[in-house]
């Protein structure tokens, strides 16, 4: 064991959630314009499943992000 | 120009050829946000500036895309029920002219006179629930993994509220006196009864 100080963590706030949260909204916008160019049943399929989830999943980083941001604001 | 009445027409499917085309440049802007957004240094995307081209990127944009996916999506699915070989026995029936049965009466009169699959089974909730979505991805399994089951059954009971929303209200559905009686009266209207306990068969029971 060592005293030597523990430098402090960087505090990068909500910035993984936002980048995580675009990254998903990317795949969810990707499926809709495959959907829309080729309008299968199984490309509409495909996007109201993983386009959708993965657009929804981007709102939850997303609003998490925004709480994030506003808990270290001292907002909430 | 477009056979149906040109570029501007109102009719349906050109609203969804404007519509879907309104996606893609939904979807294009997005991508180019967050594109924009993605490629900047981590640190900028909690500044004040970058918090509003998220909430456009991540939120505004996407979700109008989103909606738009739906909307162009659950309009030509209500034409695809044809477009899989599973349904074939019971489409022939429906356009069979010799058929007696509801779903052939229905075609034959023109009582339906478009999207004739999709009107009576909105119980599968296209729209895009929850539910919807797992019964979209257990039929895209069944077709290209699984296999298609050799005696395919409705997923659950035909919902009366179905044919009451055009039968219920009708003077000839008012005049028999079985729908008045105040015995099945309320066993109608509550789904314990179905109308397929007097009525005809809607479809063949099995495929032939």
């Amino acid at each position: 064991m060592t005293d030597a100080p523990v430098p402090p963590r960087e505090d990068r706030g909500p910035v993984g959630w936002v980048t995580a949260a675009c990254y998903l909204a990317f795949v969810g916008i990707g499926f809709s314009l495959i959907h829309f160019l080729w309008p299968t049943p199984l490309l509409f399929s495909l996007f109201m499943i993983v386009g959708q989830g993965a657009f929804g999943l981007a709102m939850v980083l997303y609003a998490i992000a925004i709480v994030i941001d506003l808990k270290r604001q001292k907002v909430l | 120009m477009h056979a149906d009445g040109g570029l501007f027409s109102g009719s349906t499917e050109n609203v969804m050829r404007w519509l879907a085309g309104a996606g893609i440049l939904l979807g294009l802007s997005a991508g180019a946000v967050l594109l924009f957004v993605l490629v900047r240094k981590p640190e900028w995307r909690i500044t004040a500036a970058a918090k509003w081209t998220l909430l456009v990127g991540v939120f505004v944009l996407p979700s109008m895309t989103m909606l738009t996916g739906n909307v162009v999506g659950f309009h030509n699915t209500k034409q695809s029920c044809l477009q899989c070989h599973t349904m074939d026995p019971w489409v022939s029936d429906m356009k069979d002219p010799k058929s007696k049965t509801l779903a052939a009466l229905h075609f034959q009169n023109r009582w339906i006179p478009d999207d004739q699959c999709y009107t009576c089974h909105t119980g599968y909730g296209l729209a895009g629930n929850v539910e919807a979505k797992m019964g979209g991805l257990s039929h895209v399994v069944h077709y290209y993994i699984t296999g298609v089951p050799p005696v395919i059954h409705i997923h659950k009971p035909f919902a009366v509220a179905t044919c009451l929303h055009c039968h219920g209200e009708s003077m000839k559905y008012q005049k028999i006196d079985q729908h008045a009686d105040p015995e099945m009266k309320p066993k109608i209207l509550s789904g314990e009864m179905s109308c397929f306990e007097c009525h005809a068969s809607p479809h063949p029971r099995k495929k032939s």
